[in-house]
Order: structure tokens, then sequence, then C-alpha cells
């Protein structure tokens, strides 16, 4: 695994809401929404972003349902409204957060390395 | 599956180690991996290839599906939790004088059993390689229940007051049975 995806997975629980929140997708399409958003940093393996979509599920955070796409069965999630309010929620922290981290290091120009 | 000799191993090797929903599941995002790189001018056996690497090897899903198993969590929170429970009611017991009751030593000899096997059961299922064996929790989560219940019909039955530490452990574990009928079908469902 790349160091990013190691890193992404602290994370991870609100990029999938964030990503879900632009519309119901299953699992594949997420795992490759999470790739191309991320100019393909995050590139976790596909086999494992389906644990964490069954976590959030029974969190209630998201809701799955089956459906038959090319005679397979398929399961889409989608966000719920508690999904949401924890993205909102989640979304601030995060912009407090970088606003502090980038106040600091951008105070001073960078040290010159030799 | 529509695909390669390759991804039926693979997913037979999934089929033997996981539920048949997750397994589904998987096999219809692995079929739009493996197409997604057959549209990309790979041939069936290099998509097969970089499919199932994409996915990533059996033995890391399965051990990502047990670490976030319902079975394996409420383990682990039931394991954490005892502590505290065996706090509230050694305390409640000794405050009881328990040694003065007249409990049939059968009775207290089971319940002891009882307890050990429910401790040995949910370590099993937390520290397990195997999906299914987190499923063990199910069945420890209603006898946990049942000693839980036995236990409060004791401190009913033979207490002659209500002390500090049974005030804290009665709603303590009224509040666990609850939690764990609950858990139960959960467990058992995935």
């Amino acid at each position: 695994m790349r160091p990013e995806a190691q890193a992404l997975k602290g994370h991870l629980d609100v990029l999938l809401l964030a990503t879900l929140a632009e519309g119901p997708q299953h699992g594949y399409a997420i795992k490759e929404a999470l790739r191309e958003g991320s100019g393909g940093r995050f590139d976790l393996p596909t086999g494992t972003v389906y644990p964490a979509l069954h976590r959030l599920e029974r969190a209630g955070l998201i809701a799955g349902a089956w459906s038959v796409v090319d005679g397979r069965r398929r399961r889409s999630y989608r966000i719920t409204d508690t999904g949401e309010r924890r993205l909102a929620g989640e979304r601030a922290n995060w912009r407090e957060f970088a606003q502090a981290v980038t106040g600091i290091l951008e105070r001073n120009p960078w040290p010159a390395t030799s | 599956m529509a695909g390669h000799q390759l991804i039926d191993d693979y997913l037979a090797e999934l089929a033997r180690r996981l539920p048949a929903d997750d397994v589904d599941e998987l096999a219809d995002g692995l079929e739009e991996t493996f197409r997604h790189h057959q549209r990309r001018g790979l041939s069936a056996a290099c998509a097969a290839a970089a499919a199932t690497a994409e996915f990533g090897h059996p033995d890391l899903i399965v051990k990502e599906f047990i670490r976030q198993a319902p079975g394996r969590r409420a383990a682990l929170a039931l394991l954490a939790s005892g502590p505290m429970f065996a706090a509230l009611w050694g305390s409640s017991l000794i405050s009881a004088q328990v040694w003065t009751w007249s409990i049939p030593l059968g009775a207290a000899v089971a319940f002891g059993a009882g307890l050990l096997a429910v401790v040995a059961t949910l370590v099993a299922a937390a520290v397990t390689r195997s999906y299914q064996r987190t499923r063990l929790t199910g069945p420890a989560c209603g006898l946990l229940a049942v000693l839980d219940g036995a236990m409060l019909a004791a401190i009913a039955l033979a207490a002659s007051a209500l002390s500090w530490p049974m005030a804290l452990a009665i709603p303590a574990s009224i509040i666990r049975i609850g939690l764990a009928v609950r858990t139960v079908p959960r467990v058992l469902a995935r």
C-alpha cells in the first residue's frame, strides 16, 4: 500500500461520505471516485473499501440496497440524513484544522535545505 | 463470472472465507475492474491479473472484513467493559455478604463455568483469523444476558438491602442485557 493510502485510512470515513454526497454509487465506483478525486494519491486496495462501507452502513451514516445489473447482484450506497450531518461537521472541523496548520506552516519562509 | 479462471479462483478463495452477500458484492466490483482493464486494451489474462492485483490479496481483504466484523467489534467492547462489571458486581456481592447466602453449590458452579465460557468465547471471537468465528459473539451475548439476568434474580431474592455498588451494578447489567440481546441478530446476520 502506498504511504498516501496508509495516511488515508484515518480519514477514510469522511472521504467515503463526501464521495456519496455526490450521489448513490456502488463500491468500485466509490473507490474510483476516491482515486480520481485525489489525483491517484489515494489508491486503496479495492477489496478493503467494502468493509469500511459496511461499517458506515451499520452506523446509519449510509444505506445500501441490492439491484441486479448485467445479471450480477450489485449493492449501491447512498448517504443518509445522519451521514449528511456527520459530513457537515467533519468538513467544518477539517477547515478549522487546515486553517490552523496553514497559518503556522506559512508564517515564515521554509528553511533552506543544504 | 464472464471473466477469467484467475478471477474465478480468486472469488472461490473469498467464498470459502466470507459471507455469500459480501462475496457477491466483491464479485460485482471485481467484474467492473476486469472490464475496465479490458476497455483499456489489456488481454483477458492481463486484465484479470490487473483486476485481482488492484483488489488486493484475499488475505488482506479477509483481514479487513474481520477487523470490521460486528462480532469482533462487539466482542472487544464486551471484553473492555468486563473489568468494570467485575468490579461493580464484586463489590456488590461483598457488600451483600454473599458468603451468607444459601445458594446451591451446583448453581454457583454453573454460573462460574458460564462466565468462563463467555469470556473464552469473546476472546476467541476477538482474536480469530476466521470471519465465521467472529459470529461466536452471538451465542456469547445470549449466554451473557442469561448470566446477567441470573445475577439480578439472585440479588432480588437473596440480598437483604440495596447497597451503592448494587445501585450501579443493577442498571449497568440491565443496559448490558439490552445491548447483548440487540447484538445477537446483528452479529449472526453478517
